[in-house]
């Protein structure tokens, strides 16, 4: 009898279980999919003095064009989502003010795309990572940017060819065309040695004749320099590239150059690199090698040049070298010695390789940064040249004459 | 006298394995990169003396009480009061410890997954199903672990996979920097959660082949290690000095995966390898506590005090601290001195005794 | 419930019968049925008659031996084989004797009846006993012993693919509701006499055959004396089914996971009797029991060691992914839709939260609701006869497939999710274990409704500790994965080659581990290319 009413008991609290879930149901976290405000990408914008402007932009969860019982085409497909903003003296409070003009609950799960304005990119970004890191629900690998002008604008634009405007910066910074900046990133670059940070730099593309001021998209069209983290200056596009060979983070790249012994380019386009440092110190001589191994293939030729042959291969080799030296050259110049931050991570290999006299600097990093001596050195291959030898249109005669 | 039931050596092993590890995954990591810094992971390594320490003399005490537990043997050779004191002593530890245990576990899903839901309900929906596996004895212990074990290895070493293409093994760089001591301090945290091997005195009486009681011991201390280690190691490959500064960073590590735009997010994972592993953790302690408490009482029959057990624990789990950070301070200082004392220094005391009364003249240890 | 029955019928059950089969304890309470037949057969006509008052299919034939002596035949009609009984019975009885039969029935029916099984009957209990199950009883006045002949018939099904268990390479036997035929087939897959068969009857009133079979120096005594110390405690009123004896025997009986084996393949009842497992074979139904079982057991099925290994590993794998499909998917949907939206890819959150934007319930009684439609259809489409369950699953597939998400009610994942889940559900090989785990899968969307993944993990965790907790006939549920036995694995986590599953599964055939002889690994003789 004993053992019936113990293993009656056990099994009584499935019951109730089940009966305290139903009526608990309703409460706490649960929340459903659609009272939620689905954030897409954020912006931040100076307003005023003290005040920040917190721009979100909301997916619309409405189905469009292609759904089976609407109107297929209806005028609604380009309201895919909603931008608002509000203000307030820190983050959290704008977005308090924020939730004031939502019906639904603004969920930052799925906030992939952050962008600065200028204004407050030249201001100081730390207390915004800081809140971003803190707040839970924002991604780790979200992707930061910043915008030139406002960020509220960059929100607004309705792109052509993606469902938002963030679909659209996602993607561009997933090409690693450009640089390419998480959450984490961001945040490991400003409590690092050097404590630079570098940032994708957005502008808005022109947007074609005919069409509305806002159909456009923005793309990423250089770098944001920052020291400390206050942003300080720009590198344009080409100079970006530069910078991405020295921090060993380039992935794509097509480097055109018109060879010395004919008419003409030939562009080459970047299989895979390497990139080494190799510092060393001297006395007070601080000296950092960077040393480049790229693997190429030739996708244009408009020259007379045979690329079957290996000796004009290897002078093209050389040719190619060259140029990436003479580019990445063009970043140093501007980084180390106009701007004088370390964006380029040489703080943290110094400490690696030489933790000793690294502590000696490092209160004084910015000083000593311009004075490190860096020399490239890079060693190209051509590995293919396409599918054919020279020129394949060129007129037969010319050939001949070859 | 065993519990009623018996496990095997591997069984108590799994049982073990996550006592450890289980909550030394979310909390040290942190703690330990404070001292520590780049070196951390060599900080589990130094805290394996601690366990291997622990583990011995458990070892030794049981080999000259084969069939007791601490309680008894405690009785035995420091006489029925001081015994009795010392029974206590397991008993409050025990209780506080599976407190601030099922606290930890509480803060960590309210403060991560489930804001809003009261921790109580958390606490107490977990301590339900913990109280209906202890009532199942020792055998149902061991069989849990069995199956919990490896899946919880395995979703940790998915988890370090998927992440694996994020690290960056130059972060580890400069190694011992500031030479081998912040490591060391940096392993006085790890020490006291090595400690905690202590409950294998408690589970050797009941295993199967008693042999290998002290074989599966210690390569469950390993294994513990090189788990901490690998954790620590991920953990700094991935956000390198950031990691101190996270309170979860395993919990953060998993959010950062991303792979084909698909596989992201991947909390539930980290929740999966906690929830599982703090349950077999609790369980073990809830065990224990009901196991000492009926001991010093001289119950015949522990089963009944259960789920009256799991109340206090309850209730010590709401009392143990006011807040999340009281809690993390409280484990990185005055808990280490407690877990130190209690699971390394009483045992210690007992071997003393018993070596100075020879007591059963056995040979000494296995060493 | 055992107590509750036995205060009832203030039995004390598990009493040793003296010998033959065990009767059950109704027809050893009536005090006619003790009565030893007596030697003036109007005596025992008149209890018999008494015990049969009211039958209008007992058949008492009255008929004089050689012309003289008077004799009484008695059967149940339509359960015997009256033309035999004419044939070899009344026949050489009436036709071809003169002289009153003389000492003892077995005599006379050694020398006269040409009928293959005799059995000799000494008291009413016994005459009962015969003719309920279709032997006629031979009554001889002057006689103290009757004689029963072994002429059952009766209407029954003919052999049938099992439709429970089909499968596309193995045998096409199932099982039938005859005792006798069943034993046959398995006597047919194992004609070693070492194969037993014990059987008793249980029942009060349906006094229903039970066979207990098992190998002899395969399976441990000490279960089959468990089995039969189980079987023997059963005091109900009648067993119609195998299920009856289930719930009668099991060792944690508040549990929803099945503890017994049943199959209605005797392929698959012989395979467990030669890994030392005891089956139940119990009249009337085509259900065999086989104990003790595991939660493998019941996620095998006996095709796996029909195909290839490769194949049956393969299968194996799907069928336990698909396991855990069909208990948390729902689940799952439910918790990560309203706990842990930044868990899905955000692409995929998208489109999902397009379609649930019109849908006016929140996604747990959206769960709850198609879940249940789902368990209803499937029951309406096993109750109702073949022609009418096409049409179920037709307005089932229109409304809820169709209609339900163009009506913006349902959202269409929420619909691919249940389904998903259904199918899930059925590639565990047996249904009724299925059963077990698509009852549980409604508190976990409850817990998953309530704490989210949480919940989940919580209900994973106590379905796990309870699974660890039950034991079949003393055998840990879990076994061989907790307790972990190695060698067995190799017949759970894959389906090894036969040549190497050398060992029986632990520790069921403790007794006599190998059932093979090693190194059977088969390869050719010799290198080089043939001519």
């Amino acid at each position: 009898m004993n053992s019936l009413i113990s293993r009656y008991r056990a099994w009584l609290l499935v019951p109730c279980l089940a009966l305290t879930s139903l009526s608990l149901a309703g409460c706490w976290d649960r929340t459903e999919v659609n009272d939620l405000a689905l954030v897409t990408a954020a912006g931040i914008d100076r307003a005023g003095e003290n005040a920040v402007e917190l721009t979100v932009q909301v997916f619309v969860p409405r189905a469009g064009g292609g759904s089976q019982l609407g109107q297929p085409g209806s005028a609604a497909g380009d309201e895919r989502s909603v931008v608002r903003s509000a203000k307030g003296k820190t983050i959290a409070e704008a977005m308090a003010k924020l939730q004031e003009r939502f019906p639904r609950r603004i969920f930052w799960g799925h906030a992939e795309v952050f962008i600065i304005g200028e204004k407050v990119a030249r201001t100081g970004i730390r207390e915004y990572v800081d809140f971003f890191l803190r707040f839970s629900q924002p991604r780790e690998h979200a992707d930061i940017f910043v915008c030139k002008g406002e960020a509220k604008k960059v929100l607004e634009l309705i792109p052509p060819l993606e469902r938002h405007q963030a679909e659209v910066l996602r993607e561009l910074s997933e090409s690693k065309v450009s640089l390419h900046v998480t959450l984490k990133d961001l945040a490991e670059m400003l409590v690092g040695d050097a404590g630079d940070a570098a940032l994708p730099y957005l502008t808005t593309l022109p947007p074609p004749v005919g069409k509305g001021q806002q159909h456009t998209i923005a793309y990423i069209a250089g770098t944001a320099v920052f020291r400390d983290d206050r942003m300080i200056g720009t590198l344009n596009q080409q100079k970006t590239r530069g910078l991405m060979w020295l921090r060993d983070e380039i992935k794509f790249s097509v480097v055109t150059l018109s060879p010395e012994e004919a008419d003409g380019f030939i562009s080459f386009y970047l299989l895979r690199s390497r990139t080494k440092w190799l510092p060393r110190i001297e006395g007070d001589r601080w000296s950092m090698t960077v040393e480049i191994t790229t693997e190429d293939d030739v996708v244009e030729n408009t020259t007379s040049l045979d690329l079957l042959d290996p000796e004009v291969t290897r002078a093209l080799e050389a040719e190619l070298e060259r140029e990436i030296v003479r580019r990445i050259e063009l970043t140093l110049k501007q980084v180390q010695q106009e701007m004088k931050v370390d964006i380029v991570g040489f703080a943290e290999i110094f400490h690696r390789r030489y933790p000793r006299e690294w502590r000696k600097v490092q209160d004084r990093w910015d000083e000593k940064f311009p004075e490190v001596e860096v020399r490239v050195e890079v060693d190209a291959k051509i590995l293919r040249p396409g599918v054919s030898g020279s020129m394949i249109t060129r007129p037969k005669d010319e050939r001949r004459n070859r | 006298m065993p519990y009623n039931g018996k496990i095997t050596p591997v069984q108590m092993a799994f049982l073990l394995h996550p006592t450890i590890v289980a909550t030394a995954l979310l909390l040290v990591p942190a703690m330990t990169e404070r001292h520590a810094g780049r070196d951390m992971w060599l900080s589990p390594l130094w805290a394996l003396m601690a366990g291997f320490a622990t583990l011995l003399t458990a070892w030794a005490l049981h080999k000259r009480f084969p069939d007791d537990t601490p309680i008894e043997y405690s009785e035995r050779l420091v006489g029925k009061t001081a015994g009795k004191i010392i029974g206590v002593l397991f008993i409050f530890f025990y209780w506080h410890g599976s407190g601030s245990l099922l606290r930890e576990y509480g803060e960590f899903v309210s403060g991560t997954f489930l804001m809003e839901t009261p921790t109580e309900v958390i606490m107490g929906g977990m301590l339900i199903i913990a109280a209906y596996a202890v009532r199942g004895g020792i055998e149902v212990l061991g069989r849990c672990a069995q199956i919990m074990v490896p899946v919880v290895v395995v979703l940790f070493m998915t988890l370090i996979l998927l992440v694996s293409r994020n690290l960056d093994p130059y972060k580890l760089l400069p190694m011992l920097e500031f030479g081998i001591l912040p490591s060391l301090k940096g392993s006085i945290v790890p020490q006291s959660w090595f400690s905690e091997i202590i409950a294998a005195a408690f589970l050797l009486p009941s295993l199967t082949d008693r042999s290998k009681g002290l074989r599966w011991g210690v390569i469950t201390l390993l294994f513990v290690a090189v788990i901490l280690s690998l954790t620590n190691l991920t953990v700094l490959m991935l956000f390198g000095e950031l990691a101190g500064r996270l309170v979860y960073p395993v919990m953060s590590a998993a959010r950062y995966i991303e792979i084909a735009d698909f596989l992201e997010h991947l909390e539930a994972i980290v929740m999966a390898i906690w929830v599982f592993g703090t349950f077999i953790k609790i369980v073990v302690f809830y065990f224990l506590l009901v196991q000492c408490t009926a001991r010093v009482i001289g119950l015949s029959d522990w089963r009944p005090i259960v789920l009256p057990v799991g109340l206090l624990i309850l209730i010590s789990g709401i009392w143990t601290a006011p807040n999340l950070q009281q809690l993390v301070h409280a484990l990185g200082t005055s808990i280490v001195f407690e877990l130190l004392l209690i699971q390394l220094g009483i045992p210690l005391l007992l071997l003393a005794v018993a070596l100075i009364r020879g007591k059963k003249g056995a040979p000494a240890t296995a060493k | 419930m055992r107590n509750w029955i036995r205060r009832l019928s203030g039995q004390s059950p598990g009493k040793p019968q003296p010998s033959g089969t065990p009767l059950p304890s109704e027809m050893r309470s009536d005090p006619r049925m003790r009565t030893p037949l007596s030697a003036a057969l109007s005596e025992n006509e008149n209890i018999l008659r008494s015990v049969y008052a009211d039958c209008s299919d007992a058949v008492f034939r009255r008929f004089a031996v050689g012309g003289q002596t008077s004799a009484l035949l008695l059967y149940i009609e339509g359960l015997t084989n009256v033309e035999e009984i004419d044939r070899c019975v009344l026949a050489p009885l009436m036709l071809q004797t003169d002289q009153p039969p003389s000492g003892p029935p077995d005599q006379l029916a050694n020398r006269q009846i040409p009928v293959s099984g005799t059995k000799p009957v000494a008291d009413i209990a016994g005459v009962v006993e015969e003719v309920s199950i279709g032997n006629p009883v031979l009554l001889i006045d002057g006689q103290t012993g009757g004689m029963a002949f072994s002429l059952p018939k009766w209407e029954k099904r003919n052999l049938e693919e099992p439709k429970a268990e089909p499968t596309i390479r193995g045998s096409r036997e199932g099982f039938l509701e005859t005792l006798g035929d069943n034993m046959a087939l398995i006597r047919r897959r194992i004609r070693s006499p070492r194969l037993k068969m014990r059987s008793m009857e249980i029942g009060r009133y349906s006094m229903t055959r039970v066979a207990v079979a098992y190998i002899d120096g395969l399976a441990d005594p000490k279960l089959v004396d468990e089995v039969m110390r189980r079987l023997q405690k059963i005091d109900i009123d009648g067993i119609l089914e195998s299920g009856y004896v289930e719930e009668l025997i099991e060792d944690h009986p508040w549990s929803p996971f099945p503890q017994v084996m049943s199959t209605e393949r005797p392929d698959t009842a012989a395979a467990g009797l030669l890994e030392g497992r005891v089956a139940m074979l119990v009249d009337g139904t085509p259900f065999a029991l086989v104990v003790p079982a595991s939660l493998f057991t019941v996620l095998q099925s006996a095709e796996d060691y029909y195909q290839r290994f490769w194949i049956s590993t393969a299968i194996r794998w799907l069928r336990y992914f698909f396991f855990v499909i069909s208990l948390l998917l729902p689940s799952a949907y439910v918790a990560i839709l309203t706990y842990h939206q930044e868990m899905l890819p955000t692409t995929l959150l998208l489109s999902v939260a397009i379609s649930r934007e019109e849908v006016p319930f929140p996604a747990l009684v959206e769960a709850l609701l198609m879940e249940i439609t789902f368990e209803a259809l499937r029951e309406a489409g096993v109750r109702l006869p073949k022609q009418v369950g096409t049409a179920v699953s037709i307005v089932g597939a229109l409304v809820i497939g169709e209609a339900a998400v163009s009506a913006g009610l349902v959202s269409a994942p929420m619909v691919m999710v249940v389904s998903l889940t259904g199918i899930a559900s059925f590639t565990i090989p047996r249904y009724h274990a299925g059963f077990a785990f698509r009852l549980l899968r409604f508190p976990i969307i409850l817990l998953a409704g309530t704490l989210g993944l949480l919940g989940i993990m919580l209900g994973i965790i106590a379905i796990v500790v309870h699974m660890c907790t039950i034991r079949s006939f003393g055998v840990p549920y879990l076994t061989p994965l907790s307790p972990a036995r190695g060698s067995m694995l190799k017949d759970v986590l894959v389906r090894a080659p036969w040549w190497m599953l050398n060992t029986r599964p632990q520790p069921v055939g403790q007794l006599n581990p190998h059932r093979q002889s090693d190194n059977q690994r088969p390869g050719p003789d010799t290198g080089g290319e043939q001519r």
